[in-house]
């Protein structure tokens, strides 16, 4: 299957590329808006600052191109950052605006663990193509000191000194906030799912 | 887990002895100040010690613990407690326990007479012990009975908690008494008392079994650990399941290990063995280029990225990285870590650097230590810096993990140096992966439950195939702590 992968300076698109091909994806790795704008698959990574991300999203028309995308039927998938990206705004750092193609916002941890999360964390899944074949309670590995506190679109909680959104699903928006890539055999099953979905 | 703020009282203020000696108390001021100073609840258990009564026999804080009980704090009296008529005494204060010691352990027709006349339930037994043998009167003495029918006496009144201090000399550099606790029977609910100076101390007690609650003193009073942030944590302790972390050592792309730093021998191809790794179930492979320092560098960067192809869990690289420019291309390979050592004690702004760019996540801090002093150069040289110092400079820095590697114990496979280990955990904030030393199961638990550390690494234990990474996982398991 095709995927496009977008090619983010402010993520590790590496890691994600491998994880994607060990799924099966062909992969094409790209920051042209228009490429992304008539893709069919597409992956936004991200690590770090949603604000940085976000910022190089609008300079490269890319924030554009994604909303036409996913208003013509493309299939979308947001990593870390990129999940976070999807949501309406972050206050991270102040606040800024996201994608807004899920509803929500991404907020900073509160509670007595150590911040930023680093490490494997169970998760609760519901149905959904992304989960097939997962069980409740499998652990993924988070790299985060934002989350979003709950959404609608929930599709996986997971629990670090209080509940977050794990992933998301509307219509053909997905957004994990674990790194899938780094989240051995549960995690390419998660990416495969993605990518074999019709 | 409840954790109890302790308060030993003299004269009316909060005060702390040096070895039970008068003459050197340390005053913190009175009750309710130290209260609000460490921020105790209304409703909280609160444990206190009249000292004057202990000494003597004549309680002299009855005023006190009468203020303290009317603020709604749930008060356990101890001190010289020796009849139905102390007992009595500080119950009509408004205390809601008395802390029995010296009678419950050597005069069980007293105990049994506080109990009748108190009811079970406001009894909480206190039991010394000094390397297994239970002590009274001040420490000065042994009992007449073992620990065992101390106990055994003790449950069958009914008395429902049990305060356990371990006084042994050791118990002050290894912290609470873990392995005493969990040897005890199921029946006894423990209350621990001792050795407590962090927060990781707290969690690990909590997930004792048969310890119910804890109290803490000094390190509150000191500042060490935060009471909300210890009761919290004690009311999940297993919220973050802890890292089993195999090491391979790489020399020249190979898998190598040696005893101390040399004796170096040949163990295998990298990506065989961190595919191997992965599928045992370990959360993270650390890779340590042992020649980089001296050596060939562009081996290392291609051996990163084809053990990087391979993997789907966190990957750190360490070993000569001088740079940021030596960083980001170990990231580029596939590195999501990277361990600064000896580079960063030459030039520390290097730590600095590395976090802004590639974010505090990103940075660990390779510490090699020899009798608490930072060692550089793979282990061969000296600096004079003390480690923990150095750890905390590296953690303001923006260092987001330590690497805390016991040069003496590497590959040695006599157990994880848990003083030096606790005492870094200690004084920081951030995780500390325990290195070096790594022979046996309980190793990994003791490195975890008394050392402090976030994540247990090995490499010839794993790769000798004496023990594998489930294995440690199942043992994790069965010993109350939580993994993947």
């Amino acid at each position: 299957m095709n995927v496009t992968l977008i090619d983010s300076p402010v993520a590790n698109v590496a890691n994600i590329a491998r994880g994607l091909r060990a799924a099966g994806a062909e992969l094409h790795v790209t920051r042209d808006a228009a490429a992304i704008a008539s893709a069919r698959k597409i992956v936004l990574p991200g690590v770090g600052s949603f604000a940085a991300a976000m910022l190089w999203l609008i300079d490269t028309r890319i924030d554009v191109a994604l909303r036409d995308a996913v208003a013509s039927g493309a299939t979308l998938l947001g990593v870390c950052v990129g999940h976070q990206l999807l949501f309406e705004a972050s206050h991270e750092m102040g606040f800024t605006r996201g994608l807004g193609l899920i509803d929500g916002e991404v907020t900073q941890y509160h509670g007595p663990l150590p911040v930023p999360q680093i490490g494997w964390n169970r998760v609760t899944v519901t149905p959904s193509p992304l989960f097939d074949g997962i069980s409740n309670g499998t652990s993924f590995y988070f790299v985060n000191s934002y989350a979003v506190s709950s959404s609608a679109n929930e599709i996986a909680r997971a629990d670090y000194g209080g509940a977050f959104t794990a992933a998301v699903q509307r219509d053909r928006v997905f957004g994990v906030q674990f790194h899938p890539e780094k989240s051995s055999t549960a995690g390419i099953r998660v990416l495969r799912n993605f990518v074999a979905w019709m | 887990m409840d954790v109890i703020p302790s308060l030993d009282l003299l004269n009316g203020s909060v005060v702390r002895l040096t070895r039970g000696d008068f003459s050197t108390a340390k005053v913190y001021g009175d009750p309710e100040s130290v209260l609000g100073s460490l921020n105790v609840p209304d409703e909280s258990r609160l444990h206190v010690v009249d000292l004057e009564a202990s000494r003597s026999g004549q309680p002299l804080e009855t005023q006190t613990v009468k203020r303290l009980a009317a603020r709604d704090l749930r008060v356990q009296v101890g001190g010289g407690i020796r009849s139905v008529g102390d007992a009595r005494r500080w119950l009509d204060c408004g205390a809601q326990k008395v802390v029995i010691g010296t009678v419950a352990a050597d005069s069980p027709d007293v105990l049994q007479a506080i109990v009748e006349d108190a009811g079970a339930q406001r009894v909480v037994a206190a039991v010394d012990v000094l390397d297994g043998e239970v002590r009274v009167a001040g420490w000065s003495r042994a009992s007449r009975a073992t620990l065992d029918e101390v106990l055994a006496s003790i449950t069958s009144l009914g008395i429902e908690e049990v305060l356990i201090t371990d006084i042994s000399r050791d118990g002050v550099l290894r912290g609470p008494s873990f392995a005493m606790y969990r040897a005890l029977p199921a029946n006894v609910r423990v209350i621990a008392s001792g050795g407590v100076s962090s927060v990781s101390d707290v969690v690990s007690l909590a997930r004792l079994r048969n310890v119910g609650a804890c109290v803490i003193g000094k390190a509150l009073l000191e500042g060490r650990v935060d009471l909300a942030t210890a009761s919290l944590r004690a009311s999940m302790p297993n919220a973050i399941p802890e890292r089993i972390i195999p090491c391979l050592d790489v020399r020249d792309g190979r898998v190598v290990k040696g005893i101390n730093f040399i004796n170096i021998r040949d163990a295998g191809d990298p990506v065989e063995c961190a595919k191997r790794y992965e599928a045992e179930g370990a959360d993270e492979l650390v890779i340590l280029d042992i020649s980089a320092t001296d050596a060939n560098r562009n081996i290392a960067i291609e051996t990163v990225h084809r053990v990087a192809e391979a993997l789907f869990i966190p990957l750190t690289v360490g070993g000569g990285v001088r740079s940021v420019e030596d960083f980001r291309a170990l990231l580029r390979a596939g590195a999501d870590r990277v361990a600064i050592n000896t580079a960063a004690i030459r030039d520390p702004s290097l730590i600095e650097r590395c976090a802004s760019e590639f974010g505090v996540q990103a940075v660990v801090l390779s510490c090699d230590a020899r009798n608490g002093e930072v060692m550089v150069r793979s282990g061969k040289e000296s600096t004079g810096i003390n480690a923990v110092e150095w750890c905390k400079r590296a953690e303001s820095l923006g260092a987001g993990e330590i690497l805390l590697t016991s040069v003496d114990r590497d590959g040695t496979n006599i157990g994880y140096d848990i003083e030096l280990l606790r005492s870094v955990t200690s004084a920081l904030k951030i995780g500390v992966i325990a290195s070096g030393g790594a022979g046996k199961l309980e190793d990994f638990r003791d490195a975890i439950e008394s050392g402090g550390a976030r994540a247990v690494l090995a490499a010839s234990l794993f790769h000798d195939g004496v023990l594998t990474v489930r294995d440690v996982k199942q043992y994790l398991a069965q010993e109350g702590i939580p993994t993947r």
